[in-house]
């Protein structure tokens, strides 16, 4: 979940009035937003509100003008409205045009772009568009895979931009940071967002490039942008914002998204025209920034159903207002126009939920639910607090362990191999690695760690292992077992061979036993506990060897037994 | 009344003391063993008790050396010393070299060399050309003769000698042979001795007085057995007091864990309130473990939930139909729920691969299925995450999820639930909703309940399960999702503020644990070690 960090000023600024903490925390909610700090002491023009953002799919509140928008709009009950978005058939007259060239088609080929004009770019606003570019293309632009953004001092550049591809080898150009000219392979091997991004283009035979109509070279999306044209700082006038990706309409949201904040902040917005040697789902010429959203509607009945609150049409229109949308009643339905910045409709409910936040939270009262329905546990629930209470009775303290652990204490402390075992394939430590095959070796590490308790000690838990299964659809399955342990002085075979006969006897059983061959216990003194001749569990007394791979010198007598087998 | 409760106390090894000696009497532990017949150990704690008690006190004490026969020493009384047993070899046998010697007394080469050495010095044996030992003159023997004395006395002593008794001959040789430390490997061990003189103090006689005034005698019955019941002996006999506030004794009982006693409580809590318990598998596919929830396999909010992947197999054989070309469709373009879906080629490779479960929500949407309308249903899942294990993250952790599936189920009464929970499930008294996001609901709230101790914070999220969630798995009717965070409660009714605590692996640390189970009542205290 992205967090933000917005300048305090600009902040206020935009919102239009000055908040406390507490009015902001009471606030921030409607954007689905949370206060994460806000250090008040240094000069106002450089404090910053950490800010934590949990809808991922409203990138529109990831920056400084867009949260400042949404709380406006919801305190206000006024939808922003922009005149420079071109729609369908009705481009915007543009001043800029860049050429999308077919060699990019199979590489990465959509592109979208603007023009941001009127005043010198400030400090904070230059944080600020960073902040988001990084946002953007990290979060919602999937590392950069389906976004990543460009800012250019337009001075510099010369109409009209080409934007193509070309052998790796075919172009250079001094990189950001960098005085030298490099060529494309050169820059994803060694220059520092080349080695982080580079994998975007693993297996592409031709790399994007953005050049100007004299060939100097803008970018080399998405990685890096050049050290002159592509170096934006403090003071710079005309800008251009540029996004290249795989999905036009990511693209399109994300220049929309910057548009606006940058026309919140009292930037003039021109917009670029993109010319397609190629066609695409928004055709082959299109003017940025360009509202490609369709209209999102909802049944009113639905609306009041699903909040539970008879709610009346128009209190839903004023109510969507408030979350920045304009609507339309057409009989029973309310059509609602997504604002530019969002495109976060994939169904109705989604109005709902736009229609409970605009009307505010605090106006649904909780409901007593009223169907009436039967609780229960489940069986093997009901027969381990069954087995549990049994154990307990006996003397014996329940334990409860963590599921995953590394090789060593699984197996090779165990004398096991690693056959039948569900392993990691991205462990992030070899400590958790294995998913437990086993109840015992979890048991052997409390007793390898209380050697200073009083003894005896005699434990027990019952949870589920797993392991490996080749006839089930998932190659797996998981079992409900008890496992136990008593560890003294005097432990044997017989205590064990006793505690089952017990637990067996009040759990309503028969069973047998049989010779075992499990090179956990010693042998001769471990069996296999059979229900109706299936195998059901093992106990005996655990190998010397076992122990001693533990350090535990106290003799030590342990079983596990199969909780589920005594349900089938 | 002071002497009351001192005499209730009194032990009868004290007791004789009392009454046997007066105040200004010189007491030792060897004066109550020869007049009092007590054993040493006894003798001591009898002084102990009193001293404790206020009723006596030390006088003296000095310190002298005693030797004490070891083992070792008791062997050589009764077998003979190494030198005796070679003198005794070599009047059987002539002259042998040293292998055979040691050979045929069983002695190692280094044991058997010191003891030639001191015979041969004292002209008892004598080495020749051949390096074979002979026999000189037994008589000349006179080192092994004392030896043998002073184990024979010290036998007879009960083990003891004092260094007192011993005349300077005597104990040139003990100085030579004894050891203070490791003494296994010699006859006789040295050690210091204190000798403690003491008296019962004036205020004693008080106490005595009381105890003769009440004919207490120090021989009343102490435990009392089976013997005494069946022969009816009691009823001539007069009952010791037992000091009835010393500590007593640890037990270790057998006990239910205390964290999973919590969870057996919520457990039976949501039953009350009409849910079933479902439960499932360790090992998910990305199907059910984000697909079915309507989670795009490209998107950031996949982000959330880092997993672990299984090695091997690394794809399930197969996903269960027609809830996988129903959820494909959806994802693709809504298929028949009315969304137009993320628009993406859902890739039917991915969806099969295996991984640990990452969400409890997943249950739910198991379920979803076989639900029946009106149904409530739960369960307390194990899940596994990619997190650095720390005070606050466990790689695998219980969440605890539901859903609530009715024809006329809805925002308010979701909130009704999370009040329900609030209130029954966490003993809150003030609770709050506000706006949420989670992939799989739409609308989503959080709700943060403000607790008596730690203040306000987030209890759980929950939402109305998105039709893109529901429909494709067969249900019509709104679902109500919602999951509770009910670790920190689980700390703080536990006394722990480490959630690595819960999964406590020290025996004793778990032994000991007190836990106070009414819903969000802190333990009556953190437990405290014996």
């Amino acid at each position: 979940m992205p967090k933000i960090d917005v300048n305090e000023e600009l902040f206020f600024e935009l919102l239009g009035e000055k908040l406390d903490a507490a009015a902001l925390e009471a606030l921030l909610p409607v954007a689905k937003a949370e206060l994460d700090g806000w250090d008040q002491s240094g000069p106002a023009a450089d404090r910053v509100i950490k800010i934590e953002l949990n809808d991922t799919n409203r990138p529109d509140l990831w920056s400084t003008a867009g949260l400042a928008r949404q709380l406006r709009s919801w305190k206000r009950g006024v939808a922003p409205s922009y005149d420079f978005f071109s729609t369908e058939g009705a481009p915007k007259p543009a001043g800029f045009a860049i050429r999308v060239d077919r060699s990019v088609e199979a590489v990465r080929p959509f592109l979208a772009a603007f023009v941001v004009s009127g005043k010198a770019i400030v400090d904070a606003m230059l944080r600020d568009v960073i902040q988001t570019q990084e946002k953007l293309c990290w979060n919602f632009g999937r590392k950069r895979r389906s976004v990543s953004m460009g800012l250019y001092r337009i001075d510099l550049i010369k109409w009209p931009v080409r934007y193509h591809a070309v052998r790796p080898d075919a172009a250079s150009f001094a990189p950001l940071a960098m005085d030298e000219p490099m060529d494309l392979a050169r820059i994803l091997k060694e220059h520092p967002k080349g080695k982080e991004f580079g994998f975007i283009l693993d297996g592409c035979a031709v790399y994007p490039l953005l050049s100007g109509a004299d060939d100097r070279i803008l970018s080399f999306p998405p990685i890096i942008n050049s050290n002159d044209l592509g170096a934006v700082q403090v003071g710079d006038h005309d800008l251009l914002v540029e996004f290249t990706g795989s999905d036009i309409l990511a693209l399109a949201l994300s220049a929309n998204i910057v548009a606006c904040d940058f026309a919140d902040s009292g930037y003039a917005i021109k917009p670029v025209r993109v010319d397609y040697d190629f066609d695409t789902p928004l055709g082959r010429s299109v003017v940025f920034p360009y509202y490609f959203q369709v209209p999102a509607t909802v049944d009113a009945g639905r609306v009041s159903k699903l909040l539970g609150d008879s709610i009346s049409p128009e209190l839903m229109q004023a109510s969507l207002l408030r979350m920045g949308m304009v609507s339309e009643l057409h009989g029973q339905y309310v059509r609602a126009m997504p604002p530019p910045y969002r495109n976060d409709f994939l169904h109705a409910v989604d109005l709902v939920e736009d229609v409970m936040i605009g009307r505010g939270m605090d106006s649904f009262l909780p409901q007593r639910p009223h169907d009436f329905t039967i609780g229960r546990l489940t069986p093997i629930e009901q027969l381990s607090r069954q087995a549990k209470d049994l154990f307990v009775g006996l003397g014996y303290q329940e334990m409860i362990y963590n599921y995953l652990g590394s090789r060593k204490d699984y197996l090779q402390r165990m004398n096991l191999g690693e056959e039948g075992v569900v392993r990691i394939s991205n462990p992030m430590t070899e400590n958790y690695e294995i998913v437990r095959p086993s109840i015992l070796p979890c048991l052997l590490q409390s007793e390898a760690v209380s050697s200073k308790a009083p003894y005896p000690h005699r434990i027990f838990e019952a949870g589920k292992v797993a392991f490996l299964d080749g006839k089930a659809n998932y190659g797996t399955l998981t079992r409900q077992r008890l496992g136990f342990l008593s560890a003294h002085p005097a432990a044997d075979f017989n205590e064990a061979a006793s505690l089952m006969s017990a637990a067996l006897y009040f759990l309503g059983h028969d069973y047998a036993v049989a010779e075992a061959d499990d090179p956990r216990f010693i042998a001769g003194r471990q069996a296999t506990l059979l229900l109706r001749g299936q195998p059901v569990g093992i106990f005996g007394e655990l190998h010397p060897a076992v122990l001693a791979n533990w350090g535990i010198t106290m003799p030590t007598v342990g079983g596990e037994i199969d909780l589920d087998a005594f349900l089938a | 009344m002071e002497v009351q409760s001192l005499l209730r106390g009194l032990h009868p090894l004290e007791i004789k003391v009392l009454l046997y000696f007066a105040p200004g009497d010189v007491l030792s532990a060897a004066r109550l063993i020869t007049e009092l017949a007590y054993v040493e150990g006894q003798a001591n704690q009898a002084f102990a008790w009193l001293v404790a008690k206020q009723l006596a006190a030390e006088t003296s004490r000095s310190s002298r050396l005693v030797y004490e026969v070891t083992p070792l020493g008791v062997s050589w009384l009764e077998q003979g010393s190494p030198e005796e047993r070679i003198v005794k070899l070599l009047r059987e046998q002539g002259a042998l070299a040293m292998p055979a010697i040691c050979q045929a007394i069983g002695m190692e080469q280094k044991d058997a060399g010191t003891a030639y050495g001191k015979l041969a010095k004292e002209g008892v044996v004598t080495m020749d050309a051949e390096k074979r030992v002979s026999l000189l003159d037994a008589h000349k023997a006179l080192r092994s003769r004392l030896l043998r004395q002073i184990l024979a006395r010290a036998q007879a002593e009960g083990g003891l000698l004092e260094e007192a008794s011993l005349v300077p001959e005597q104990l040139a040789l003990l100085a030579e042979v004894a050891k203070k430390r490791g003494a296994a490997d010699a006859p006789f061990r040295v050690a210091d001795r204190e000798t403690v003189l003491w008296s019962l103090l004036p205020a004693a006689a008080e106490v005595t007085a009381v105890l003769r005034a009440q004919g207490v005698s120090g021989d009343e019955l102490g435990a009392i057995t089976q013997d005494i019941l069946e022969s009816g002996s009691w009823k001539n006999v007069s009952f010791r007091t037992y000091n009835i506030s010393s500590r007593p004794a640890r037990l270790l009982p057998g006990r239910h864990n205390p964290y999973v006693q919590f969870l057996d409580s919520v457990k039976d809590k949501l039953v009350s309130l009409g849910f079933q318990e479902f439960d499932g598998g360790l090992v998910e596919t990305e199907f059910w473990n984000g697909d079915a929830l309507f989670m795009p396999q490209f998107h950031a909010a996949r982000d959330i939930h880092d997993v672990y992947y299984v090695a091997d197999p690394q794809r399930a054989k197969s996903i269960e139909e027609p809830y996988l070309s129903r959820v494909a469709a959806t994802h693709e373009n809504g298929g028949n729920t009315g969304s137009r879906g993320w628009r993406y080629g859902f890739d039917r490779d991915f969806t099969k691969r295996l991984v640990l479960r990452s969400q409890g929500t997943v249950l739910s949407a198991r379920q979803l299925p076989t639900a029946e309308v009106p149904g409530k249903y739960f369960g307390i899942a194990r899940c596994f995450r990619y997190d650095k294990v720390d005070a606050t993250h466990l790689s695998d952790f219980y969440q605890t999820e539901g859903i609530v599936l009715g024809e006329d189920v809805s925002l308010r009464t979701l909130l009704g639930f999370l009040e329900m929970f609030a209130v029954e499930v966490a003993g809150a008294k003030e609770v709050k909703y506000v706006p949420g996001y989670f992939p799989f609901t739409e609308p989503s709230v959080e709700v943060h309940i403000k607790h008596p101790v730690l203040g306000w914070f987030e209890l759980g999220g929950a939402g109305i399960f998105r039709p893109e969630v529901t429909e494709p798995l067969g249900v019509t009717v709104p679902v109500l999702a919602w999951g509770i965070g009910i670790d920190r409660m689980a700390l703080m009714a536990l006394g722990l503020n480490d959630i690595r605590e819960l999964f406590s692996y020290d025996i004793d640390s778990v032994r000991l644990r007190r836990a106070g189970l009414v819903p969000g009542q802190p333990a009556v205290s953190a437990g405290k070690k014996e």
